[in-house]
């Protein structure tokens, strides 16, 4: 298992296309994707349980891959956040 | 054969699709453990078939509603509610129909209860989804509007506003329905499309089954089950004559409206939704002179926000190019209802609280619109148009929202067009009566005949049995739309219409007549108007105008119009 902590930068918050990239990415991985976040545990896999999590700017998120392709997962993922999913 | 109101003509031949509403019952059943895995199987077969049909319409569809279609795709295949729904059938032991109810409804409830207009968005697509999948469990069979069989005739007791805005207009043939009046908003959207529409007739969802070959006159209302040959041989004649009118319109679309002695007016399209302006520029309208943006909340669950708004004005806007679209601020209330916004019932709505009025006494609402419109005026020529102004002060006050609305902008150094020009529907007897004082303080008038008329001589449009009191012909409501014009010829403003008056060929010549700068129609009507006033001269419409000035009866002024445009 692999962790990353990173902190969300796109202005309005984790909700609406950007949670729908995330989870498109998630999914394309075999790893089990999870976002540790305000004690709360959100499946990366899934665009509801992302958008319900409610997350916003400056929310600190840790990344958690396990499986097989776990590192891979876990760079694309954290490169995405540093991108701020394109916005 | 069957006889309802033709309310747009064509001949249409097609096969029948009824739009029945289902009352559906979803049993909540217990169930064995070894009825587990079947009814798990169930319910990825029925995901797998929603997901597979969202796939293909993506492959149609592009801009925001191939997002839609996206965001559908991800929510039908999503973790949560698959596992949320997988566990009320493995640990509650419930059939898959019960669990799809209520595993959808938990999830979506979690959206509803955010309080946020784009999450609250989300729960409706999860119970749309959940609708989908309950159908294909039932075995329901669900028609999707907006994609059509070629050929199909719509039979329906009547249709919402969002399924008329849904349907694949270019495979509908025709509509029948059983309610609605010739005004009705499937009425006019029929009409805008070309599409042959009946209605008024009783219990015909009912007597068509789907599938049933059909033949409609949309010009008389006639309508052929079966058609015989013959039968069909007869619509086909007149269907071949309706061809040559449109091959000699076609003519028109490269000829500017201009009198035959030199009198230019402009001639412009009524739009609802984003869709209307592609028919708008292939009929060559020259503007957009009438923009109902009510539509754009009539079409939303939730109050349509700032951003939502402003992409579709920008996206009107930067189609047209460059030429003029008058958007007209919300006009709700009276006959047109929004479920988010909770209105007291009104005793007599069209004399209630509605259009401006509704909007000068809830300014978040309004303001949210004039800053959209104001937004997107940076991308092209934009105007706004207030509905319903009986008085100097509401035109007063709701400019001074919108001075407002500039400061906030110019604030948050947001681009606009600061010579947006402000003008304001003349719908009321009162408006018409003060033009030349109201003229002094806008930019331009448009008439709005529909309600003008119902206002002047107190008749519901809507209301069959007093519906031959409603006219355009009576002296009255010629004099009020002469002052109209008038006033706003004294103040060197523009006077414009945007009612259906303005496309009639046979009430035309009173326009030009009396001076109206711009006609503003259904782009349907667009070229048979360009064709009447390009073969009219100013000169004989002022004199006829004259004689009807003088005349007592609106049958009266009809006959004397009719006669005129025989000659």
């Amino acid at each position: 298992m692999v962790k990353e902590k990173v902190i969300l930068k796109n202005e309005t918050g984790l909700h609406a296309r950007p949670a729908g990239e995330l989870a498109k990415k998630a999914a394309s991985f075999k790893s089990s994707i999870k976002l540790n976040v305000n004690g709360k545990v959100v499946d990366a896999k899934s665009i509801l349980a992302i958008m319900s999590a409610g997350i916003k700017y400056n929310t600190e998120i840790e990344i958690e891959c396990d499986g097989e392709d776990e590192n891979e997962a876990l760079a694309e993922i954290v490169k995405d956040f540093k991108n701020n999913f394109g916005e | 054969m069957l006889k309802g109101k033709g309310v747009s003509s064509g001949i249409g031949l097609g096969n029948v699709v009824v739009l029945k509403k289902v009352e559906r019952n979803v049993d909540k059943k217990t169930i064995e453990n070894e009825q587990i895995e079947h009814e798990l199987e169930r319910l990825h077969m029925a995901l797998n078939e929603v997901a597979g049909e969202t796939e293909a319409q993506l492959k149609n569809i592009s801009g925001t509603e191939a997002d839609i279609m996206q965001a559908y795709l991800m929510i039908v295949q999503d973790p949560t509610l698959i596992t949320e729904t997988e566990n009320i059938i493995k640990n509650d032991k419930y059939n898959v129909e019960y669990a799809v109810e209520v595993g959808f409804n938990n999830v979506a409830q979690i959206f509803q209860n955010m309080d946020d207009e784009y999450m609250a968005s989300r729960a409706r697509d999860i119970i749309d989804i959940k609708n989908r999948v309950l159908a294909k469990l039932l075995n329901e069979k669900n028609v999707d509007l907006s994609n059509l069989k070629p050929n199909t005739i719509i039979v329906a007791t009547e249709l919402t506003t969002s399924e008329t805005a849904k349907l694949d207009f270019k495979n509908v043939s025709g509509i029948i329905t059983e309610i609605g009046g010739e005004n009705s908003h499937t009425s006019i959207m029929a009409r805008t499309h070309s599409i042959p529409a009946i209605t008024k007739v009783d219990n015909i969802t009912n007597i068509l089954k789907d599938g049933e070959t059909v033949a409609i006159n949309g010009i008389l209302g006639e309508i052929y089950i079966n058609p015989t040959p013959e039968e069909k041989q007869k619509l086909l004649a007149i269907q071949n004559e309706l061809n040559v009118e449109k091959l000699e319109l076609e003519k028109y679309k490269n000829e500017k409206t201009v009198t035959k002695d030199g009198t230019k007016v402009h001639l412009y399209s009524n739009i609802g939704i984003l869709k209307d302006v592609e028919l708008a520029i292939k009929n060559t309208a020259e503007g957009i002179g009438l923009f109902r943006s009510e539509f754009l909340y009539m079409d939303s669950d939730t109050m349509p926000t700032e951003e939502s708004q402003f992409e579709v004005y920008k996206s009107v806007a930067e189609k047209m190019n460059g030429k003029e679209v008058i958007i007209r601020t919300l006009d709700i209330g009276g006959d047109k209802e929004l479920k988010y916004l909770k209105l007291e019932k009104d005793a007599n709505p069209f004399l209630g609280y509605r259009a401006i009025r509704l909007c000068l006494d809830n300014l978040p609402l309004f303001k949210t619109q004039l800053r959209a419109i104001l937004r997107a005026s940076a991308f092209g020529k934009i105007e706004i148009m207030f509905p319903m102004i009986s008085s100097i002060d509401e035109l007063r006050d709701a400019k001074k929202v919108l001075e407002d609305c500039k400061k906030e902008l110019d604030g948050e150094n947001i681009e606009y067009d600061k010579n947006i020009k402000v003008g304001i529907m003349i719908e009321i007897p009162s408006a018409a009566l003060i033009a030349d004082k109201l003229a002094k303080e806008c930019a331009f008038f448009s008439i709005g005949t529909n309600d003008l008329i119902q206002y002047t001589v107190a008749v519901e449009r809507g209301n069959e049995k007093i519906s031959k009191l409603y006219t355009k012909f009576h002296p009255a409501v010629i004099k009020l739309i002469k002052m109209a014009i008038d006033g706003a010829h004294s103040a060197n403003i523009i006077c414009g219409m945007c009612g259906e008056a303005a496309g009639d060929p046979l009430f035309i010549p009173i326009l030009i007549g009396l001076g109206l700068d711009e006609f503003s129609m259904n782009s349907n009507s667009l070229l048979k108007a360009r064709m009447t006033i390009n073969n009219l001269e100013k000169e004989k419409c002022e004199k006829i105008t004259e004689e009807v000035l003088k005349m007592s009866s609106a049958v009266e002024v009809e006959e004397r119009l009719k006669e005129f445009k025989a000659n």
